[in-house]
Formats: structure tokens, sequence, C-alpha cells
């Protein structure tokens, strides 16, 4: 007879005691938790001890429960240790679920909309307790997860592991490889910012290259011709459902292929032409539950605890200033991982190097396993395919090298210097320029003429005299004029150059020492050549640097400087213009009545041809609180 | 791999402490760290702000924001930020003129009672009367002292700013300058209505949002207030038609508050200036009552005129003709309106001649048809057209002169 009007725990109690009652009630959920192993049975595996009842319980969870029906329930020791597997699929997967969690936080805060998304950055970055850490650790996960997929793909060519039955498994794995790039490319956009907007502008701008549809698609994926709102929701759509539906898809089949041929044993381990992954001899046994269990969960610590590490100490998400589809920095990249690409696209043609070599290369790498048909998966045997893993690997190498900015792009040199100077903060890099304590940018011109003296000479020596030549010469003026022009005001602009404070202002000095560093490489291209950093107060907290390059013209063909055949480069000459006169000396008007004139060279006292003089000046702002030098 | 279930299970713990005590280390430290960035991302907008106006307003606002001569007011100006110089001075006189009316009051009560006949004071209570009265005589004295004094200090201040006021700063301020003193509740109104730039515009809001709107809609008819500029100030915001995003907008108004010093602007600061805002639209100012509007009986109008020795400006009729009162957008070519080229011909050769006309001159012609338009319409157009409100409403006497004398000159 029930307690209650219906059977309940009480009966329990009031039939076995209380105690007793509410341990067998707790083993019971237990069981029914783990889907077949009790308190006990949790108990010893947990010790290590091996169980203690048969059928053994740590069986029953695979074969019965949902989550670990997935997973083997034992693995061959053979697989388990650091080689052959480096853990690169255990780590692929990790990220996987990494950055959906990350992702899904950092979703919260942001809305795919140009007017909204960069805000929605500095919120992130200024209002939300944990904001940047989240965002850092997403954005380093994404690089990590493609790199990691990228190794995973290589070990698996090392080890043979494509070989058959794995063939398929392989080209899964190529397609997860794909989209995890697609993934890390299309979030590449969101924040928004200049680096994001010009990064994914030259990378979508490949799509263009198909032949027949580039436009197209280019069309389909941006939105409009020009990435806008279209294009940023397009990305972002792509970013948080399509992709990583697709990649769950091939992740899920990836996976259950890789389950149903076993992991692949070391090559050493088989004999040639034999998969015997399968079957596992008793003795090789490493059971799931409790090894591999406590394992996988302790690898899960410690490489979130690195990427937390790495995020605090180490590493912080990029974030430049809002996109400006009007200005373009100098200097723009594709994503790190197709710099591949876009090295291979200043080899030649945009359709061959930028859509068909990519699709070949990437046709050959999933046809890899039917190419490479040898039975052996021994490294003695497949010196071939090894050979080329590593071309593989050095071509993608230099390429990506060619795919930097500093190769085979020309920038004239006063260009290239200045912002090499004063860059803003990109992939923790900045400009040196910006570096100079704000208490050390104390205001005046200064010169990299400072640094030409001869022996003897104190700086303030070289500074006077030089302060006499550039007054001589007009130099001074022609940068007294360009500053105007750039709009410095007139009563801000110093009157003459002053030595470097070297001892209040030492990173001044160093930032001076540099900037004349750079000025030297370059002698063709900048004949007697001096660099110039005017410092002014332009509002309380808030200074202005005026960068200034004054060099001697140059010729300059396609690039290069034209030089002649002693190897001295060629000179623009100053001309003035002079009025024309007739055979009769008297004036010569043409139609509209304007008197005609005509260049002249201009001569020094010789009688030789000066150089003309050309000036190149940028400037930038630096306020206290901008710490560029924390 | 670990080879014992305790190690890896030991291992995994400490890993996941060690994540927690890091994670919530950082979650204390958060609130600096964003404080923090907000400092940094302050200083980094003020910079691209500073990029902004060197290329986008120096030109016409100055590289140090001074301004320039009829071209655009300057912004680094401490009228601009709300610095009265003579602040302190106009709350003392306000201070002791209202002090004067207590004791005033006070004064008057014991008068009263003094003189009150038909409950006349005792001796000893009139003596008390006395004294107090003498008293309050005092008292009423150091007040006046006090005006005199703040009134001096206030005439200095303003005299060794001389120079600014020549440049735009308080206008119309020689109109009161030399007042008596009975005008002191004038000169008071005049400085709480121009003392800073905000309450001269009649603006409720802050600074930042003044500089924000005027960057974002620019300033309609400024061209018509600056002479010298070229093109007037236009809408920079992308959402008026401008090219600017919303995230410049507010970089280009950091900069210009980073101008703000506080309490610690100085006279030098006052007189850098190279030009000072003017009051918004007709140049009335904001407290001061409107002037009256012409009216629509042209002949006292004509009467005023030659009593007050108001002559019209055919320049500035041209441009109030165009565009303050827009005439031009019917009067052009004929169709729906006379055509304004050849009006002065029209009127005396076509017009004066009819019989209705007998004994007008051209110009009394000219401001009937401004002010009463339904009074005569001209054959081949409509009546009711022309606004019947330019003299009851629209137009003052000087503007009305200023239209005619324009008028006057199309021949």
């Amino acid at each position: 007879m029930s307690i209650l009007p219906f059977p309940s725990f009480l009966d329990d109690v009031k039939e076995k005691g209380f105690k007793k009652a509410i341990f067998e009630g707790i083993d019971d959920s237990v069981e029914r938790l783990t889907a077949g192993m009790n308190v006990q049975d949790v108990r010893e595996a947990l010790r290590g001890d091996t169980a203690s009842r048969r059928p053994n319980p740590r069986l029953t969870p695979h074969a019965d429960g949902f989550w670990l029906h997935m997973r083997p329930s034992y693995f061959n020791r053979d697989v388990t240790g650091m080689y052959p597997s480096f853990r690169l699929g255990w780590l692929s997967s990790y990220f996987v679920f990494f950055e959906t969690i990350t992702g899904i936080l950092l979703m919260l805060w942001y809305t795919p909309s140009p007017e909204i998304a960069y805000g929605d950055m500095l919120t992130i970055l200024s209002n939300v307790p944990l904001g940047q850490l989240m965002r850092d650790m997403h954005r380093l996960g994404a690089e990590f997860m493609v790199a990691v997929v990228a190794l995973h793909m290589m070990r698996t060519w090392i080890t043979g592991s494509y070989k058959k039955p794995r063939q398929f498994t392989w080209f899964t794995g190529l397609l997860l490889l794909v989209i995890t790039g697609f993934l890390s490319f299309s979030g590449y956009l969101l924040p928004w910012d200049q680096l994001s907007l010009w990064a994914v502008t030259i990378g979508a701008s490949m799509a263009e290259a198909t032949p027949v549809v580039g436009d197209q698609v280019n069309l389909l994926l941006r939105g409009a011709p020009e990435l806008g709102a279209n294009g940023l929701l397009r990305f972002y759509l792509l970013h948080v459902l399509a992709l990583p539906a697709l990649l769950f898809v091939f992740f899920g089949v990836h996976y259950y292929k890789v389950i149903i041929h076993g992991y692949s044993l070391p090559p050493q381990k088989e004999n040639i032409g034999e998969d015997t992954a399968k079957r596992v001899p008793l003795d090789k046994r490493v059971y799931f539950i409790p090894d591999i269990l406590t394992n996988e969960l302790m690898w899960l610590g410690a490489t979130t605890f690195i990427i937390t590490v790495l995020c605090i100490w180490f590493y912080h998400a990029p974030l430049e200033n809002h996109a400006d589809p009007q200005v373009t920095p100098l200097g723009t990249t594709a994503p790190w991982y197709f710099l591949w690409i876009q090295g291979a696209l200043k080899l030649g043609d945009k359709f061959i190097w930028g859509v068909a070599f990519p699709s070949v290369a990437l046709g050959a790498l999933a046809m890899l396993p039917y190419l490479d048909v040898t039975p052996s998966r021994r490294f003695a045997h497949r010196r071939f395919m090894l050979t080329i893993a590593m071309l593989l690997v050095s071509a993608t190498t230099i390429l990506s090298y060619m795919g930097l900015a500093k190769f085979a792009v020309k920038t004239s040199a006063e260009t290239e210097i200045v912002h090499e100077l004063t860059f803003e903060p990109a992939h923790s890099k900045v400009g040196i320029g910006r570096t100079i304590p704000f208490d050390q940018m104390i205001a005046g011109a200064y010169s990299t003429a400072q640094f030409h003296g001869h022996e003897g000479l104190t700086a303030a020596d070289i500074i006077t005299e030089f302060n006499g030549e550039t007054a001589a010469n007009g130099q001074y003026e022609q940068m007294v004029d360009e500053l105007k022009f750039q709009k410095l005001s007139a009563n801000q602009v110093p009157v003459r150059f002053r030595t470097i404070p070297e001892m209040e202002a030492p990173v001044l000095m160093r930032v001076m020492e540099e900037f004349n560093h750079h000025l030297e490489e370059a002698p063709t291209e900048l004949p007697n050549v001096w660099g110039a950093l005017v410092i002014t107060d332009n509002q309380r907290g808030l200074k202005r640097l005026d960068w200034i390059v004054s060099w001697d013209s140059v010729v300059i063909e396609g690039g290069d400087v034209k030089l002649d055949d002693e190897g001295n480069p060629l000179f623009v000459y100053a001309t003035k213009d002079v009025p024309v006169f007739d055979d009769e000396g008297d004036p010569v008007f043409d139609d509209m009545g304007e008197a005609l004139t005509e260049a002249e060279l201009v001569l020094d006292a010789e009688g030789n041809p000066v150089p003309a003089r050309r000036i190149f000046s940028d400037h930038l702002f630096i306020h206290e609180a901008s710490a560029y030098f924390d | 791999m670990i080879k014992s279930v305790e190690s890896r299970i030991l291992t995994g713990i400490v890993m996941f402490v060690a994540i927690m005590i890091l994670v919530g280390w950082v979650a204390i430290n958060e609130e600096a760290r964003m404080q923090a960035f907000v400092y940094q991302h302050t200083g980094r907008s003020i910079e691209r702000g500073a990029e902004l106006y060197a290329s986008l307003c120096a030109e016409c606002h100055g590289e140090e924001g001074y301004g320039a001569l009829l071209r655009a007011p300057g912004l680094n100006n401490p009228h601009f930020f709300g610095y009265d110089p003579v602040g302190e001075q106009t709350a003392a006189i306000t201070n002791a003129n209202r002090t004067l009316v207590r004791l005033g009051d006070d004064s008057d009560d014991l008068l009263a009672e003094l003189t009150d006949a038909a409950n006349p004071p005792s001796d000893e209570r009139q003596n008390q009367i006395q004294t107090e009265m003498e008293a309050i005589q005092t008292q009423i004295d150091n007040q006046k002292n006090i005006i005199d004094e703040a009134v001096a200090a206030r005439q200095a201040i303003l005299g060794s700013l001389r120079t600014a006021v020549e440049k735009g700063l308080f206008p119309l301020w020689d109109t009161i300058e030399d007042s008596d003193r009975t005008a002191f509740n004038e000169i008071e109104v005049f400085f709480n209505n121009n003392g800073t730039r905000l309450a001269q515009v009649g603006w409720a809001g802050d600074l930042r949002g003044y500089v924000i709107t005027t960057l974002i809609h620019g300033r309609p008819g400024s061209l018509n207030v600056w002479p010298n500029s070229d093109g007037g100030m236009v809408a920079w915001s992308q959402l008026a038609g401008g090219s600017l995003r919303q995230d410049q907008i507010e970089d280009i108004a950091a900069y210009i508050m980073n101008w703000d010093k506080g309490s610690n602007w100085t006279m030098e600061d006052y007189l850098a200036v190279e030009q000072y805002g003017k009051p918004l639209s007709d140049g009335s100012i904001p407290g001061v009552p409107r002037p009256d509007p012409a009216g629509d009986n042209p002949e006292m109008i004509l009467a005023r005129w030659a009593e007050e020795e108001i002559v019209g400006s055919a320049g500035n009729g041209a441009i109030l003709y165009d565009t303050r009162f827009g005439c031009t957008s019917c009067h052009r070519d004929g169709a729906s309106a006379p055509d304004t080229i050849g009006t002065w011909t029209r009127v005396l050769t076509e017009r004066l001649t009819e019989p209705q006309f007998a004994g007008y001159t051209g110009e009394r012609y000219l401001v009937e048809s401004i002010v009463l338009p339904a009074a005569y319409v001209v054959d081949g157009y409509s009546s009711g057209a022309m606004p019947p409100d330019f003299g009851t409403r629209q137009m003052i006497d000087q503007q009305l002169a200023d239209v005619v004398a324009f008028l006057m000159t199309q021949e």
C-alpha cells in the first residue's frame, strides 16, 4: 500500500530505510545519465581500476548513449600518443566548438550594418566586460584553426593516411579545409575597419577573374559593385549560417569516415598494403572510458588555458580605423592564408593565377588518393610523394612571401619611408614615429642632416651650417611652402632647424636616426636627400608631426631610377619660364594675346644645370591619450 | 599520454582552475581596462578629427581655428565655448541692483510709516526710523559703489577687447555701450543673450550638439552671412547629402571641443580670433525685440523713410530679392509674374501713364505693389498670386527700401 495515493520514493524509504533509498536513487540516476555506468563503475573508472562486473559497464555508454555512440569504445595504443596524429584532428574539432561558443557570445553585441558594425566593435572593447578577451580568443582561435587544419592535411599526406580505404575521408577533409578558409575569411570583414575592408576587397576581387560569370559571382558575393551594406550582410550570413552549416555537415561525414575505417596506424606498424586499424589486439586496446576521456578533458583544459594566456598577454585582435572605401591604405594584403594566391597573382594573368591556379591546385589535392595508388605507406617507399609534399610547402611559403606588400610592388621611396615611420597600428606593429612618448615630442624643426656631419663637428655646428645652406638655396622656403600647403598654420612654422634634444628626448633621437638610416638606403632614388620632422603644438594634448623628405629629382621609368653608363642616376633639372623673343628682340604673343614663354634650364654660378629639388611631406596628429607607445 | 588516470585528472583540474582564476582576474580589471580604452579612443578620435579638420575645415575656419574675416567664424574662441569675460561683473551688478530694489522698498515703508498722518509714530519711533533710514542710505551707497566699480571693471575689460568687438564679438554692443545707469537692465539682458555663442543663437542643447548639428546640416544661407566664404557652410554628413560618415562628424566635433580651455581663457585668446560668429537671421538679436515690419500704408512708409533718412541699397536688395524673399522664383521670365528685368522702365513708361496712378512717383508705385499686391494687377496675370504679407509681416523698412532700390536699377 503506497503512502501517497500513488507509488513514490516514500515507499522505498519505508521499505528500505532512508539512507539506502537515497543511495539507490542516486545510483539509479547516475546509471541513467551515463547510459549504463552506476556510481561504483564511475568510481572504479576514475581510479584507473579494472571494471568489477561483467559485462563491462564502460562499453554500454557507447552502445546505448547518444553522445558516446559517436566515439569508439577503444583505441589502438599506437595512435594515442603525440605521433602519428599530433592531435591535429582533435585540435581542429576543438576549434570548431571553441569558435562556435566565442562566436555566439560576440553575436550578442554585433549588428551587420556598415553604420553600426564598427561602433559595435568599439562597444565590445569599451563597454562589454570580457568583451575584448572574447574577441581576441575568437580571432586567435580562427587563425589557429586555419593553421591546424592545414597542418592536419600535411600530416595525413606525410603518413600516407589518405590511401585506400580512406580516399573519401581525405576528400571531405579537403572540403573542410576550404570551408575553414572561407569561414575565417568571411569573418575578416565583420569588424568593418580599414584592415578588414581592404583585405576582403582584395580577396573578393579574385572572384572577379572567373571567366564568363566573374562579374555575376562578384555581384552575388558583394551584393553591389562595391562592398557595402549588402556585402557586409552577405558575409555575415555566410559566416554565421551558411558556412558553419556546411562545416558541421562535412565534419559529421569526415568523422564518421574516420571511425568507420579506424584511426590509421603509424605506417611502420602494419604490413605493406594491409589496413589493420579496425583489428585492435586485446593487449593494444586503450579504452575510451576512462583513459581517452580523461586525456581529452585534460587537453581541453590545457589548450583553453594556453589560448587564454596568449590572449591576455601576447595577442590582441587588430582594429584599425573605420572602413573607408575612399581611402586605400598603403600595403594592403589579403589575410595570411590567402597570401599565396596574392603572390601567385603577381606572376601574371589574373584568371590564370588567381582562379585557374588555385582551382587546379585544389583539384589535384582532391584527386591525390586516386593518383597515388601505390600500396605502401612507409616513408622509404614514398620518396616521390614526400618530395611533392615538401615542394608544396616550399611553394606555398614562397608564394605567400611574394604576396606580401613589400614584394614587387613599386612605391616611391619617399612615400615608403614615411609610411614605414608613421603607419597606424596593425598586426601588433606600429610605425616607430608614433611611439615617441608625448613629453618627448618637443616642438621644433629637426633634420636628419644632423647625422651627415664630418669628424669634429658638433651637432649644433652642423645644424647651424645646414640652416645657412637651406636658407641660401631656397630649400627651407620650399619646405615652409609645403607645410603651409598642408595646412600647417603660418604662425606655427618654425623659422629654422634646431638640434635634436637628445637628453630630453632620446626616443625622438632614435626615430630621427632611423629616418636617416632609411633615407640613406635609397641613394640612387633620393640623391642629396635630407629628411625633417617638424613638431608643433596643435591643441591641448595634441601634437602635429610633419615628416618631410627633400631630394634632387631623378628620372624614374617604370618604377626604377634611370641610370647613366656609370651607374649614376639621371637628374631632372630645374627650369624656369622665360619670355620668347622674335628675331628683332620683341616679345612674341600667342593668339590670346598672352606673351609666349619657354622653359629654360636654371644654371648655377659655374654654368652647370641645377637638379630640380623635390619635396614630399605627410603629417600625423598624436594625442597624449592615444598611447601608441604602451 | 600521461600514464595514470589520476595525473590526467589532476592536470585537467589544475588547468580549469587556472583558466577560471585568469578569467576572473581579467574580469576584475575590466572596469579599468574599459575606461583606459575609452580614454585612448577619445584621443584617437581627436587625432582623426584633427586630420579631417586640416583637410576640410582649416581653409575657412583657419588652421588654428581663429576663423577668417567675413569668411568663417572662429571656433578656437572663448565666446564660442561659453566663457563670458564680464560674467563676474554682470552678476555683481545684477545682485547689487536686486539689493537696491529691496533697500528701496524698505526705505519706502519706513517713509510711509513716518509720514502716516492718520497714525503718527511716537517721537521715540521717529528717531528710530531716522536712524534706520540713515543705515539704509549707507547700504544703498555701498551697493551703488559696488555697481560703479563693476561697471568700471566691465568697461575696462570690454575696452581691452576693443579689437575683438570689431571682429564681431558682441555685435550691436556699440548701440548700448554708453548707456547711462538706468539702462543697466538693458545691458544685463544684452549679456545674458550675447555673452556666449549658445545664448546668442538661442540653442537649448549643449555645445557639442550644436557643433554636430552644424556639421551635419551645414548653415543654409550662410553664403549671405559670410560674403568672403566660398560656398558657405555646406552640409557635411552623408545624411544630409555631404561626404562624411557619422563617426567622422563625431571625430571633427571631438577635435573642435578639444579647444575648450574651460575657465582658463585669457584676453589674448579673445584677441587672437580673426572673426566672431554672427547672430542668426536678420541681424536682430534674440532678446531684443524685432524691429516693426514696414506696414501696408505706402504713404506712411515713404514719409517715415524721409523722416528717418532710410536709404535703400541696391546691392543688399538684390540678395534679399533673390534669396531671402525668393521673389525671382516667380518674377523671372514673365510667365507667372512680370519679369524682374525691365521693371523700372515699365513702371515709368507704362504704369505711371495710367490714370489711376496720377501723382504717383515710381518709388511709391513699387512700394504699393509690394505691400499691397492686390491693389493693382498687371493685365494677363492672376490676382492673389503674390503673398500679401510682405509689408505687414516679412519686411522691415530697410529691407523694403533695399528691394525697391534694387528694382529701380532694373531698366
